[in-house]
């Protein structure tokens, strides 16, 4: 990793630690601490910050296997001096290095300090408590985390040039940001689309207009039909019409001519409509009866009006089912 | 494996009977009552806008703090303009409430520049005393913008120019004063409230 690296030296790696020693001649650990091992600062750019400046700082520390970081004694996010503010603090344990593991103290720090020349300025030390997790006694060590320099920059010359009004010298405000009403539009357009494109799956499927002499839909038409002449005054005509409609329907769906005696072969070629055999029976004794028989009342007594336009609808939503799925 | 597939197949087309007839009335209506939904937001954005550019031109709109942020951000800005902070303060409040951190960073600058310019007038009137609050607040103001957004530019400019203006000593309990090295008597000379008419 790149960066600027402070340790307080510890006794297991010599080697490693001389160099950095020399950067720092405080933060010695104590001997009561020797659980806990190098504490090292990396910071990717401690320099070159200007007021209100975030900037990252790394810390890892080696403690001993079974060492914890205890979160209460952790920096805690918020200002630590006038000009200084501690806005993120993570902690992760790492990899385990012969019988020590390393933690790693993520920090975000924020600078406030309004520099008039490039000037050095330290970043506090702290303290972090380590604990170990043993069943009965807890045994604890303070890591001592040394404080690390930055170094701030200023935004502007020392001495601007004068100017007639003092306010000339703050940055004028922008213009006020938009709505974008884009986004809305957008998709406003598209759940409209949508929604047309469903009404028309829709009305196909009922056979609304346009799709109204759909051949695949005979019964909604003659359900239509049933329902319109329901409506109609004079009832006697208005029901021998409903019952050609319904014949109708029934002759375009099977595509031949459907009598009273064919209704048990018109059945067995489209079972979807099984369920209807009954009222399909009473409908044909009706016609026989309003058509050809001797007593025309006697049909509406067989088959009343509203039978019959019960019969025409369940005709209709049996038709929707079968050939909607696409069987039959 | 073939006869569960089989199975799971009959299953499917047996649900689609009954799924079928819901799904071709409630797709249309869901999809429209979406539409209708988004209409409303697009309509809502548009009017916002139209009140933004009037608050923009220096008409006076009447904002309601349930109103969308942006609006919120361009009425605290009419009203900082005017050192109208007082009615800001719901505003802000509301803006805080529900805002993006850039747009609340906005509207703290906008209060800050408001108590840079009043200090800026006292200032010119040689009233120190009551300029010295009024630049404190200003820098609390440019602070909290950036905290919200550190990359708020202007922030860092004006907090840098209300800076110069009073500086704060270190608190006597810091245990290093090495911001102290460099004189301060020979750096801090430059006040950008000096009274008009001098060199």
């Amino acid at each position: 990793m790149s960066g600027r690296a402070i340790t307080t030296p510890r006794h297991r790696r010599p080697l490693r630690a001389l160099w950095l020693a020399a950067l720092l001649s405080a933060g010695l650990p104590s001997p009561a601490e020797a659980q806990i091992g190098t504490v090292v600062v990396r910071s990717p750019r401690p320099f070159g910050l200007f007021v209100g400046d975030r900037f990252a700082a790394t810390v890892e520390i080696e403690a001993a296997e079974g060492f914890a970081p205890q979160a209460a004694s952790l920096p805690k996010p918020g200002p630590l001096t006038a000009w200084l503010d501690l806005t993120r603090v993570a902690v992760a344990p790492g990899p385990v290095r012969d019988g020590n593991r390393l933690w790693r103290l993520s920090l975000t720090y924020q600078t406030f300090y309004a520099a008039l020349d490039v000037r050095r300025l330290d970043v506090p030390a702290f303290a972090v408590t380590f604990a170990s997790e043993a069943p009965r006694a807890t045994t604890s060590a303070v890591a001592e985390v040394p404080g690390w320099p930055i170094s701030v920059s200023p935004l502007r010359e020392i001495q601007p040039p004068p100017v007639a009004d003092p306010v000339e010298y703050m940055r004028p405000e922008g213009a006020s940001p938009r709505r974008d009403p884009a986004v809305p539009r957008t998709l406003a357009g598209g759940f409209a689309a949508s929604a047309l494109a469903g009404l028309a799956l829709l009305a196909r499927d009922r056979a609304w207009w346009p799709f109204r002499h759909r051949p695949a839909r005979a019964f909604a038409a003659a359900w239509r039909q049933v329902r319109r002449l329901a409506a109609r005054r004079d009832a006697e005509a208005a029901y021998r019409e409903a019952l050609l409609a319904l014949h109708r329907g029934l002759d375009r769906t099977d595509g031949r001519r459907v009598m009273g005696e064919d209704l048990a072969g018109f059945l067995a070629r489209h079972p979807a409509y099984g369920a209807l055999a009954q009222p399909l029976d009473r409908f044909f004794a009706a016609s026989r009866d309003a058509f050809f028989g001797r007593d025309p009342s006697a049909a509406q007594r067989t088959c009343p009006f509203p039978d019959l336009v019960a019969t025409a609808r369940r005709l209709a939503a049996a038709e929707r089912a079968a050939r909607g799925g696409g069987a039959a | 494996m073939t006869t569960t597939r089989f199975t799971l197949a009959r299953v499917l087309r047996r649900a689609w009977g009954p799924v079928r007839p819901v799904l071709l009335v409630g797709l249309p209506l869901a999809a429209a009552a979406e539409a209708l939904a988004c209409a409303g937001l697009a309509w809502r954005d548009g009017n916002a806008n139209r009140a933004i550019a009037a608050l923009e031109a220096g008409q006076d709109r009447p904002v309601a703090a349930d109103a969308v942020p942006e609006l919120l951000l361009a009425r605290i800005r009419f009203l900082a303009a005017r050192d109208r902070l007082d009615e800001a303060e719901p505003l802000t409040a509301a803006l805080d409430g529900g805002g993006a951190p850039a747009l609340r960073a906005l509207a703290q600058i906008a209060l800050g520049n408001a108590r840079l310019r009043q200090a800026f007038a006292r200032l010119e009137a040689g009233d120190l005393e009551r300029a010295t609050p009024l630049v404190g607040l200003a820098r609390q103001a440019y602070r909290r913008a950036l905290t919200l957004r550190p990359e708020a530019w202007d922030a860092k400019f004006n907090l840098d120019v209300a800076s110069r203006l009073v500086r704060d000593f270190p608190e006597r309990g810091r245990e290093q004063g090495e911001e102290m090295q460099a004189d301060p008597k020979t750096i801090w000379t430059d006040i950008p409230g000096q009274p008009r008419g001098l060199p």
